[in-house]
Order: structure tokens, then sequence, then C-alpha cells
């Protein structure tokens, strides 16, 4: 009798609780939206772990009193699904921000996203770095708002200790040889030359860059030198092997604020980290940024980067809104807003790099910024249906030249049959 | 004594009344049936027709973005043409052979070694659980570590034993798997000890007595009362071990990413990455149909063994 | 294909030794007291013995988590692998609660667990008395039906059930979860098994008695179920808590958010937060330890009433 009462009870009070919705809902409170106010979605990632969208929103809505922005706050790890997902589903978030061109491309091009020529223009293409990317058949679905590009970080320290000049026009192999040079094991602290991260582009996007080549091509022999630069750099010490990095999940913000590194080529939104980590005093380093090496020492400085966009939902419910909100953001306003933080804005000009350095904490040597205006900007990765494809293989192959298991010739010629069979064939 | 006599007295089910044997089995089925709809209604609405509907999927052409387009067995056609899918589906199943057998064994045994009336026991208990419940992240930089070629401690044992070519476990294409299925057993065998410890507590304690009495040997009692006693939690753990070895996804993710190369990518990782990934719903539909019908044929099969042996 | 009885051979000499303890003791009870007492002793030191090493061996990872806990982040991953601290950084621990809204989410987290563990275990033992001790046509068939489901990926269907929660208005919000995990295959297919291994004996009995079928599920099945019903309770738990995906795709609102998705918050795009993670990991693993730590008593009391007799 006891147990039929009890488990009546549990039905009931199961069947209660969970029938009448969130109420159980314990987070933060949702900002509710002012009378008369237009309130304006935005999906972003990681709204507490990137400033720069807290940056823009606030700006903004100090600009334009009449409109309410509310982030829709996905975690960074799995936007692109989540957005899929909720685009399957008829999701009607006005803006919508694109975290990498590949997804820009799928969106684009299953008309998800609405037509923006017109924010483009008159923001002006010429300004916009990475707008390139953005052009299908002349059509403009997304206008970037930020572009990270890479460049070499350094310590200074350890630089003045080992007695070498700051690295200036650095070609590949001065910049393997003093990367030997400042390697050094003392009291049990090993202190690497320099630190290559384990993403694919370190090296395949580099030497796309520098090689004017295309990844997609299926042909991929002008990646063996930078290759055979890495696999020396690791084979010597003088930076830590690609295993060890990726089974230890190395990152390379420890890596670089502890000394461990010399030198490391990475992206700018490092920049806006480094500072903080400093501010926090919770890394000493006394850093400096110099342009990528080079092939050539002809002084011309070639890159990669990769821009950051915010588009227009198809089912978005304030369409105009929306194109206001972006031709803001991806106009000097925006910039100067984002700057601010450390972020690198995709509008490019004077009054904004003036702005930008203005950062505290900056360093503000001739070279740092010269690292800043480089000669040209690569796309990480070219726009297409093929690119997610392509990227995954090789991914793969990178993997095995870096663990040694492929010689780079085999590595790369792999690649060329892979891509040419599994994407390109098709 | 012989086996039959010791095994729990197998179901004729409800009482075979000869005659009203139709009413009886009508009225069963109502019986039956008010027991299982509550279950039944959730499971049919929330995952049995997206099920379905995903499998419809696998022969349309499917962006999310606009309508499903239908295409036949192009998708098919596209996956047994994948050198990708053939390494994927040989991965899933190399893993699920050394995943299932060894966390079956190990858990049996764990769930032996701690049914009994200890001080202390519970902390035990929690203790074989703990690797389930610690962060993927922690096990997987611990295991690389500990996996790791030239400094790591597994190899270094591996050497004073006097093993000179040690493995490249994680960084080597060919132990890249095996270490994976060892992390996997180590993180599952709580979980699935778990089960066992249930199991072994339904086994009534008459049957090891009688056992003794015909002076049944420690092994014999093991062989003849605890393995025929087990039987439907070892239905039950076999079925979820395979299932889940066939799903298997998110250790590997954050152990290998599917690495070196294509060395541990598995199906799910696949169905992942092309589907929501990059949007070919249709075709990450078929894979998964295929990874359906093979665990199913999988389950059908010692479904029928369970039933035989029950009877 | 596994062959069981060829993996219980395979794993049997060692469980041989260590097995059976229960008909052991029992049979030392006819044995003279002391030197059965002696051997029960060094044996169970034997069995301590190889427990703590198995311990060790299984905390490793974990011990490296509450390390990690106490770092500064960018002393987390670092080459070679740091056990100690070089600075306690009990910080982390208050930090954790201003940083995201930590107490929220473990409500969140704890209100979803309990919610579909309950009706889990409801249903789930309910639908197994369907599927084991009443006999109708097409059982069998709708039983493979739910494990049929069971081996089909969430990847594969996620989209497909989120368009349809998404009609029926049930996105981002707790209900939709509840309803895709309450009602799993899981349960009835553990519930079931259990049940297989009661003898039907004891229903027969009952019904002689002239108790109805609903009677003698909640009367003589469930109190003998107790063991399965605490390890169905548990594992749904654990799994309910432990879940990222499905939080993560139907939960778009902060103020619904889980522990799980409040941990991920920590991870950036191009970096995470490793000694906030590993925070707040441990934090959210003191609830599953308690569950853990009530639950397992239920394991015992077999071999308790059992033992008593002999």
């Amino acid at each position: 009798m006891k147990r039929t009462t009890l488990a009546a009870i549990a039905l009931a009070v199961t069947a209660g609780l969970g029938l009448t919705g969130c109420a159980g809902a314990a987070g933060p409170a949702e900002p509710q939206s002012q009378e008369g106010k237009t309130r304006l979605t935005v999906s972003v990632w990681n709204y507490e772990g990137t400033p720069e969208f807290k940056a823009l929103f606030d700006s903004y809505e100090a600009a334009n009193p009449s409109v309410d922005i509310e982030p829709v706050d996905i975690l960074a790890d799995d936007y692109p699904q989540k957005v899929t997902t909720m685009l399957a589903g008829g999701d009607t978030t006005d803006v919508l921000t694109m975290k990498n061109v590949i997804d820009y491309a799928r969106y684009a091009n299953n008309g998800q996203l609405q037509e923006i020529n017109s924010v483009v223009d008159t923001v002006g293409k010429d300004n916009l770095a990475g707008i390139d990317a953005f052009d299908i058949d002349g059509k403009y679905f997304a206008a970037p708002y930020r572009q990270d590009f890479w460049l070499l970080y350094y310590n200074k320290d350890l630089f003045k200790a080992a007695g070498i000049e700051d690295p200036k026009d650095l070609t590949w192999e001065k910049y393997t040889e003093i990367a030997k040079k400042l390697s050094s094991e003392a009291e049990g602290k090993k202190v690497y030359g320099t630190y290559h991260h384990i993403w694919r582009s370190t090296v395949q996007a580099i030497a796309a860059a520098q090689n004017n080549a295309d990844q997609n091509s299926g042909e991929y022999s002008f990646m063996q030198d930078q290759y055979n630069t890495t696999l020396d750099l690791q084979k010597s010490g003088a930076t830590l092997d690609f295993g060890t990095a990726k089974s230890q999940k190395t990152s390379y913000r420890t890596m670089f604020e502890t000394g461990q590194a010399a030198m490391m080529p990475m992206g700018t939104w490092y920049i806006a980290g480094i500072l903080q980590a400093k501010k926090d005093g919770k890394s000493n380093v006394n850093w400096g940024l110099a342009p990528l090496p080079q092939k050539k020492a002809d002084g011309k400085v070639t890159t990669f980067g990769s821009p950051t966009a915010f588009a227009v939902n198809k089912n978005a419910v304030h369409s105009d809104e929306a194109r206001k909100f972006i031709e803001w953001a991806a106009g000097e306003e925006g910039a100067k807003a984002i700057s601010k933080i450390g972020v690198v804005p995709a509008l490019q000009n004077e009054s904004v790099t003036a702005e930008y350095f203005k950062l505290d904490g900056l360093p503000t040597d001739e070279l740092s910024k010269k690292a800043f205006i480089p000669d040209e900007t690569a796309l990480e990765m070219p726009v297409s249906d093929k690119s997610a494809a392509t990227d995954k293989i090789l991914n793969q192959e990178h993997d095995l030249i870096m663990v040694g298991e492929r010689s780079v010739t085999d590595g790369v010629t792999e690649m060329g049959k892979r891509v040419k069979s599994e994407v390109l064939g098709k | 004594m012989t086996t039959e006599t010791l095994e729990p007295a197998a179901a004729p089910a409800l009482p075979q009344h000869s005659r009203g044997n139709r009413k009886q089995a009508r009225r069963n089925t109502l019986i039956g049936w008010t027991f299982i709809l509550p279950n039944f209604l959730g499971f049919l609405a929330f995952t049995l027709i997206p099920v379905i509907a995903a499998f419809a999927l696998s022969f349309m052409e499917w962006t999310s973005f606009t309508a499903p387009r239908w295409v036949g067995l192009e998708n098919f056609q596209r996956m047994f043409q994948s050198d990708t899918f053939w390494v994927a589906l040989r991965n899933t199943v190399v893993y699920a052979l050394g995943h299932v057998p060894l966390t079956m064994a190990l858990a049996l045994l764990l769930a032996m070694l701690l049914n009994r009336k200890l001080k202390g026991i519970g902390f035990f208990r929690v203790a074989i659980f703990f690797p389930y419940i610690t962060s993927l992240v922690a096990v997987a930089v611990v295991w690389n570590m500990l996996f790791s070629p030239d400094s790591g401690p597994i190899n270094q044992f591996l050497n004073s034993i006097g093993i000179a070519e040690t493995p490249g476990w994680t960084s080597s294409s060919d132990w890249a798997m095996p270490a994976v299925i060892i992390t996997s057993v180590w993180r599952d065998m709580g979980y699935y000890m778990v089960l066992y410890l249930a199991g072994l507590q339904a086994i009534p304690g008459e049957l090891y007595e009688a056992a003794e009495v015909d002076g049944a040997s420690p092994w014999q009692r093991f062989w003849n009362v605890t393995i025929p006693s087990l039987r439907p939690t070892t239905f039950f753990v076999v079925v979820m071990l395979t299932v889940s070895s066939f799903k298997v996804f998110d250790l590997i993710v954050v152990m290998t990413n599917g690495g070196p190369g294509r060395s541990t990518t598995v199906l799910s990782q696949l169905i992942y990455q092309e589907g929501i990934g990059e949007g070919k719903f249709g075709y990450s539909s078929a894979i998964s149909l295929v990874l359906f019908l093979i665990v199913l044929t999988v389950t059908v099969l010692q479904f029928k063994i369970q039933q035989r042996r029950e009877r | 294909m596994t062959n069981m009885a060829e993996d219980l051979k395979a794993e049997a000499p060692f469980a041989g030794a260590g097995l059976a303890p229960s008909p052991e003791d029992r049979r030392r009870t006819q044995e003279r007291r002391s030197p059965r007492a002696q051997k029960k002793r060094t044996a169970d030191l034997v069995i301590y013995g190889v427990l703590a090493v198995l311990v060790v061996a299984l905390m490793v990872p974990f011990i490296w988590m509450v390390s990690s806990s106490l770092k500064e982040n960018n002393q987390v991953l670092t080459v070679p692998i740091q056990w100690i601290p070089s600075e306690f950084v009990w910080s982390n621990y208050s930090d954790i609660w201003n940083r995201i809204p930590m107490m929220g989410y473990l409500q969140n987290s704890l209100y979803l667990a309990v919610i579909i563990t309950c009706l889990q275990v409801l249903t789930g033992s309910l639908a197994a008395y369907g599927f084991s001790k009443v006999r109708f046509p097409g059982r069998d068939v709708l039983f493979l039906a739910y494990i049929g489901t069971i081996a089909v990926p969430w990847q594969a269907y996620m989209v497909p059930q989120y368009i349809m929660m998404q009609n029926l208005g049930l996105t981002n919000s707790f209900n939709a979860l509840i309803l895709l995990q309450a009602f799993g295959a899981f349960g009835v297919f553990l519930m079931r098994q259990y049940y297989m291994t009661i003898p039907d004996e004891l229903c027969e009995a009952a019904r002689i008695d002239g108790l109805s079928e609903y009677g003698i599920w909640a009367r003589v099945i469930l109190p003998l179920s107790k063991p399965a019903l605490a390890s169905l309770a548990l594992l749904t738990f654990v799994n309910t808590w432990n879940d990222y995906m499905g939080p993560f795709i139907y939960l778009t609102s902060n103020r619904l958010w889980t522990v799980q998705l409040g941990l991920r918050s920590f991870v950036g795009q191009f970096d995470a937060e490793y000694a906030m993670i590993m925070t707040g990991s441990v934090i959210s693993v003191i609830p599953i330890l308690l569950i853990f730590l009530v639950g397992q008593r239920y394991f015992i009391q077999g071999i308790a009433t059992s033992g008593m007799k002999g």
C-alpha cells in the first residue's frame, strides 16, 4: 500500500514539475527589453570570453538608443553546429556571426542569408580587409568586421639573453638558425627557440600564402619547403615535437607566457589575450611583434589571415535594423570600438590603426608597428564548397607528416591524390 | 549436479488456461500495453519518429536549409565508393572487438571483487566509478602522457622488462587504436561494473548452497551458478557495450580526434562531420543506417542466442 | 561479434581466484572458529591490497584534475606534466562562482537530472514489467524496436528531432530535454533484463493470492528490484548530469544552461581556461559522488540477506 502511494506521489510530482515548464530555471534572468525599443538578436560565441561582442553592442546601443541588442550566446566549440541546427528549425535570429568563411559559403550558397551589397558598398570595399572572401558571383552576403592575420610573437628578454638582435626581415632560413640558437636547457627547464602550434595552417596556410598557391587545387608540392623547415626545427629540438604537443593538448599561451618559447608564429587574436594576462599579473613576458618570416629577404611581407563577419538571416525579424547594425559594425565606428580592446578590425585606415596603437601595454617599437601592416594577407582557406572536405584531408595528412609516419614527399603526394579522388573527382 | 537444475527457473509466463485462451491472450495484450504505454508514447514521439525520419533522409539529398530531394541510392553508392567510409568502418569494428570483451570481463571481475561485505567497500566501489566521472579532458591529457612514446611511464615499464621496440601509441597509426581501446576500457569498466553488481544481487544464495552441498569447486560454482544466473544481465551488458562501441565518439574526439591520419576515425565521427558539420544530411543518414543495420544484426543474433538459452 | 562464452572463459581463471566469497565463507562456517577467522583476515588483506593498487590506477587522472584546478591557467598544460602546483591557487574555487553563475547552472542540472531520472525509472520499470512478465503478441518485435533505436547515433537524427521540437514550440526549454531523455530505451532494457532474473513463480504465487498485475509490479517486483532500480537511477543521473550535446542543442538561453554548458563557456575560439574548467569539473563531480554513496548501499542487500542464513 505504502509503495503504491509513494509511486503515485512520485508520478504526480514529476509530471507536475515537468509540465510547468521552466519553473526550475535558475540561471541569470534574461534582460527584458524596454518598451518601444527594437530588440535586435545577434548570434555570438562565448559572449563572456569574447569581449569584442560586448564592446560592439554597448557602443552601438549608446549610439542608437532605440535599439536593444540581445546576444544569443552559443559555446565557441560547436558554434557552427548549433547555428546550423537552429536555422534548420527556422530560427529567426536577426544577425548571424560567421565564424569562418567555410561556414559562410555553406549558408550563403544554400540561400540562408540575405544579400547585403548595399551595406558593403557603403562601408567601402577598398578598406575592408578580407572582403574578397565574401564575394559570391558579385554578391555579398556578409560584411567582415574583424580580420585576424598571422605574425611572429617573440620574447625580447630571451633574445637579449642570447645576444640576438630583434627578428627583423627574417627569412625561414634565418628564423631556423636563430631558433636553434635560442634553444637551451638550464636547471631542468627547457626553453624552445620557437613554438609551432599543431594546426595545419602553421605550415600549410603559410606555404600557400607565400607561394601564392591554392589549397583546393589538389597539387601540394609547394608545401614541401615549409614542411622541411618545420621538421628540421622539430628534429633539432628547437620546437616542441608535434606528437607531444598534440597529445598533451599543449597550450600555445602557456608556451609563450611562461617563457618556454622564444618565438611563436600566431594570429593577431592573441594580442588581446596576452595583454589581459599581463594586466592580471599572470605573465611577465616582455614581448614584441615581428612580421612573419618570409621566403625571400626582399622586405615584402606576405601572411595569411581569416576574417570574421556579420550576416543577416533570411528569416530575420528586423532585417533593416540588422543591416544598419552591420553597416555600423563593419564601418569606422565599429572598428574603433573593437580596436580599444585589442581586436584587429577588418576596416584598415590610418585613424583606425592610430586608435589601435593607443592600446595600453602594446609594444610600440617600430618592428611591432611594421608587423602590423603586412603587404599582403592571403586568405587562410579559399571560399568554396570543396573547402570543408579538403580541409579534413589536409588535416589528416598533416598529422602523418608531422609525427614522422610519412616522408614529406609521400605525404604531399598522398594529399594530392586524396583531394583529387575524394573531393575534386566528384 | 547439472546446469539445468541450477538455473533460475525459466519463465513459463502467465497461466495457460486451456479454455478461454483467446480471451486470456486479449487480456494479456491489454495489460501488457498499459504497462508499456507511458514509456512508449514518449519513446514513439521523440525517438522512434525522428529515427525513422532520419532513415528516410538517407535516400534524399538534404542540406537542412532547403527541401529534401529524392536521390534513391545515390548516397549509398557514394558511401561504398568512399575510402574514408571503409577506413572508419574497419576502425569501428576493431574498436568494438577490443572494447566489448575486455570491458565485459573486467567489469564482471570487478563486480565480483566488490560484491562482498568488507569495511570501506563503499569507498572502493565509488573509486572504481571515478574514471567514468572524471572530465574527459583530464582523461585524455593524463593517458596521453602515460602513453608518451619516449618518456611515458608505460614505455619505460616496457623497456624495463626487456622490450626494446616500444610502441608509439597515440603518435603512431598502428598503435593509436590499441591506446584508445585501453583508455576506454579503463574508463567504462566502472559503469558496467555497476550493472553487474546489481545483477549479482539477484542470484539467490540458495543456489550456491545447493552447489556446495553437491561438492562443487569455486570454479564450478562460478561456471554453473554465477554465469547462467547472470545471463540476462550479460545480455544487457553485451548489447549496450556493442552499441556504445559502435557509437563511440566523445573519447576519440578528445583523445586523438581520429588521428594520426585516419587511424582512429570512427563512423559516428563521420556521421557528425558529414551531417551537421558539412550539411550533407542525406549522406550522413545513409552512414547511420548502415551502422544501425550492423548493430541490429549483432543484437538480434544475441537476442536469439539468449532466448534459446533461456528455454 | 563477440562470443560471450569465450570472453568469460578467458577471464575466468582470474575470476575463479577472487570469486564467490560468500559461498566460500559459508563453507568455512563449518570449520573451527579461529583458523577460519584467521584465513578470512588474510583473504581480506589480500583483497584490500588489490583494491588499493586498483584505486590508485583509477584515480590518477582525477588527481591531475584536482591538481589542475589549483593552478594558474597557464600552468595547467605544461610539458612535462606537473603533478603538484608550484603555487596553490585556492582562489579558483571562489572565483568560479563569480565568473559564471555556477549556482544557477548546478540547480538547472539538478532539476533536469532528478526529473529525468524519476521519469525514466518509473516508466522504464513499468514497461519492463510488460516486456518481461506479461506475454502478448508482438512483444518481442516491439522490444527489438526499442533496442534498435539505441543503436542509432544521436548525431544522425538530432536535426530532424530538433525541427520537430521547434514545430511543437518546445525548444529552448527544459521540457524538450525531459521529453527526449526520460523515455529512452535504456531504462526499459535494463529493467527488463533484471526482471528476467526474478523467478516467475513469485508472480504466479502473487496471482494466486489475488493480486492484480499492477499489484504484483508494485508489491512484489519493485521491492525485489531495488539494486537494479538503484543502478538505473544512478546511471541515468550521471548520464543526464554529464550530458553536453543535448542541453547544448536545446537550451539556448543562458538562464537554462546546465553545468556542462557552463564549463564549456571557458573554451574560447582559440584557447581555453583549463584551470577554471577543472575547478568546475571537480565541483560538478561532488553531487554524483553523494548520489553514488547513497545508492551503492543497495548493492549489498542481496548478499546481506542470503549471508545471514549461512
